[in-house]
């Protein structure tokens, strides 16, 4: 979780994200800022997300992106 | 029978409402669908075309689950290398599947809205080469394709990616596509925001007809006191625009977008309204557009349900896709972070514009709108990075007051100039309007007021643009109230009997006497009932 948050912070550091639960409902990550922290996960995880992962709930909160990432670790 | 005619307002949906409440639930998605049909038949008789993709998508989802049920079943008896290789088969056929019918869906798009520009533009230039092709015309234009084929798409997309379960009622399918409110206008919904709803039949309740009777007055309040007046600068700069000043072409270019807005989300009121009576949540598609920071801002606010599906289906589909992905991978490591954002955004963000533009139509003044978008966000991501910088080093944010007003107008320019082209027939016509900005007298000698109530070229009168003042001020005031979420809808609705039924009442008067009627007024079609 710890390297996730380092991602996110990087992309943009103004967001609390422990508390954020509305990442893309309330506009703060863009879809170029999404793409970007996909690529980052990928290489970081050594996962792949497809377009079908790409919903709101999977990317609304650090925790979500975390368990979409954890989801893909396990299969 | 549009949704702004009296037809449509005083019989139509009337009718719709007492026959839905009168038979029992479970008949009541099969009226709507009924409803659904007369209203198309009403204004196309090419409903076949719907019904045709209807039964396609229908049978295309089930065919796909089917396949995977299939695999399903056999899995269990198969050891692991044998497990992945029918797994991958099984995505393989339904990715076929997939595809045959999204191509299916495309052709019709394609004959019934492009046909004719290619074979024209292919006509143009072999006659260069000296070789003369006359094309035939013809009449081929089921209203709303352009609505509900993405609809469509969507719910294919979704089933194959297995966001929804494929859908065994092809009434409940036909009823998602042909939806009388939203057939001719969108808001382009997805399968999962409206099907299930469409289908409960619920009762009629008092408070939400209450509710989409006053989203219809404000709808038909944008449209006939603001659009249709403005509708007659807009005629006569384009109509004129070998002969214009500088500064008319900038009211022409304000006033389109002015009355566009009006006129489009004053549409989709009346259609998300009529929705509300029956008890069905359409998507919005408009958030306060003129209050932008910046480009993308704006197309997050504007036709928000057809920025929503160019990304959830193009700009994702391409931007995650192996290649574009291979690509973003090698930028990355030979020129940096920065490199392979900017090389992404271009490559996912080229088909989405493009797309986009030929989307609202065959013309060349749409493909460039296409473009010009493409090359402002893509201008806008790559100077996002030094923005920041610069906002960093001069102390100041997105919220420092003075600041967010400049971009607001900043991206007020880019807007105005977007519809500026989007709304000549032709690229001559744009270009000619465009150059005149900076060739030719800026000024006119006579002044901008004579020409704005001259009698023989706008015929609008001194009180015409103080009923244009008026309705751009209160929808101002209403748009203010919902960036900062105070709830003024249901305070109104909420509030005393007598305040709710004296803003009803204001807004009825205001449509009848203000209203743009009468024998020098003729009935403005809607704009995105074209598309």
């Amino acid at each position: 979780m710890e390297k996730l948050l380092e991602i996110l912070e990087e992309i943009d550091d103004s967001i609390d994200y422990e508390n954020e639960t509305a990442l893309i409902d309330d506009h703060l990550l863009n879809s170029f800022a999404i793409i970007s922290l996909i690529s980052e996960i990928e290489e970081e995880f050594d996962v792949e997300i497809s377009a079908s992962e790409m919903t709101v709930e999977n990317f609304n909160s650090a925790e979500a992106i975390w368990n979409l990432i954890q989801s893909k670790l396990e299969d | 029978m549009a949704y702004h005619e009296n037809l449509y307002l005083l019989v139509f949906l009337p009718l719709v409402l007492i026959f839905y409440q009168l038979v029992p639930a479970r008949v009541r998605p099969y009226i709507l669908l009924a409803f659904s049909c007369l209203f198309f038949l009403a204004n196309s008789k090419w409903i076949l075309i719907p019904i045709a993709l209807t039964v396609l998508i229908w049978q295309c989802g089930v065919l796909m689950e089917r396949v995977r049920k299939e695999t399903e079943e056999k899995l269990p008896s198969l050891d692991k290398a044998g497990k992945k290789e029918l797994k991958e088969k099984t995505e393989k056929t339904a990715k076929r599947i997939l595809v045959f019918g999204i191509l299916a869906i495309l052709a019709v798009l394609f004959v019934s809205q492009y046909l004719h520009f290619t074979l024209e533009n292919i006509a143009g230039l072999l006659s260069l080469g000296g070789i003369r092709l006359k094309i035939p015309s013809w009449s081929f234009f089921p209203i709303g394709i352009s609505f509900y084929s993405l609809e469509a798409i969507g719910y294919l997309v979704d089933v194959y990616w297995k966001k929804i379960q494929a859908d065994h009622n092809p009434f409940r399918l036909g009823l998602f596509i042909l939806f009388f409110p939203q057939v001719m206008e969108g808001p382009i919904a997805s399968y999962k925001d409206t099907a299930m709803q469409l289908w409960q039949g619920e009762s009629l309740y008092i408070d939400r007809i209450s509710s989409g009777l006053f989203r219809i007055l404000l709808g038909l309040f944008k449209k006939m006191m603001v659009a249709d007046r403005l509708a007659r600068v807009v005629t006569c700069v384009y109509d004129n625009y070998n002969h214009m000043y500088g500064i008319m072409v900038i009211l022409g270019a304000v006033a389109y977008t002015i009355q566009l807005y009006m006129e489009f989300s004053g549409s989709i009121d009346v259609v998300i309204g009529s929705a509300e009576m029956l008890g069905i949540r359409l998507p919005e598609n408009f958030r306060q557009p003129f209050m932008a920071q910046n480009a993308a801002d704006f197309w997050r606010r504007w036709h928000i349900s057809l920025g929503t599906w160019f990304r959830t289906y193009l700009f994702y589909a391409v931007s995650m896709s192996k290649s574009v992905k291979n690509v973003n991978k090698k930028l990355r490591k030979k020129y940096g972070k920065y490199a392979s954002m900017v090389g992404t955004s271009a490559m996912a963000l080229l088909p989405v514009w493009l797309a986009t533009g030929l989307w609202h139509g065959p013309s060349w003044t749409y493909i460039f709108y296409g473009f010009y978008y493409f090359a402002i966000l893509l201008a806008e991501t790559a100077l996002m990075p030094y923005i920041d910088k610069l906002e960093e080093r001069l102390h100041i944010s997105a919220k420092t007051p003075w600041y967010a007003a400049l971009n607001m107008m900043r991206t007020w320019v880019v807007i105005f100039t977007g519809e500026l082209f989007f709304r000549a027939k032709s690229m001559h016509q744009g270009l000619t309007l465009f150059s005149h900005l900076f060739t030719g007298s800026f000024f006119p000698k006579r002044g901008v007021w004579d020409i704005l109530t001259d009698q023989r070229a706008i015929l609008l009168e001194k009180a015409d643009y103080l009923a244009i003042l008026f309705g751009i001020v209160v929808i101002l005031i209403i748009d203010i109230c919902r960036e900062k979420e105070l709830g003024l809808k249901e305070k109104i609705l909420q509030g005393p009997v007598l305040i709710r039924w004296s803003v009803f009442y204001l807004l009825i008067a205001a449509i009848l006497i203000f209203g743009a009627y009468g024998a020098g007024f003729q009935a403005v079609e809607l704009i995105y009932a074209g598309f």
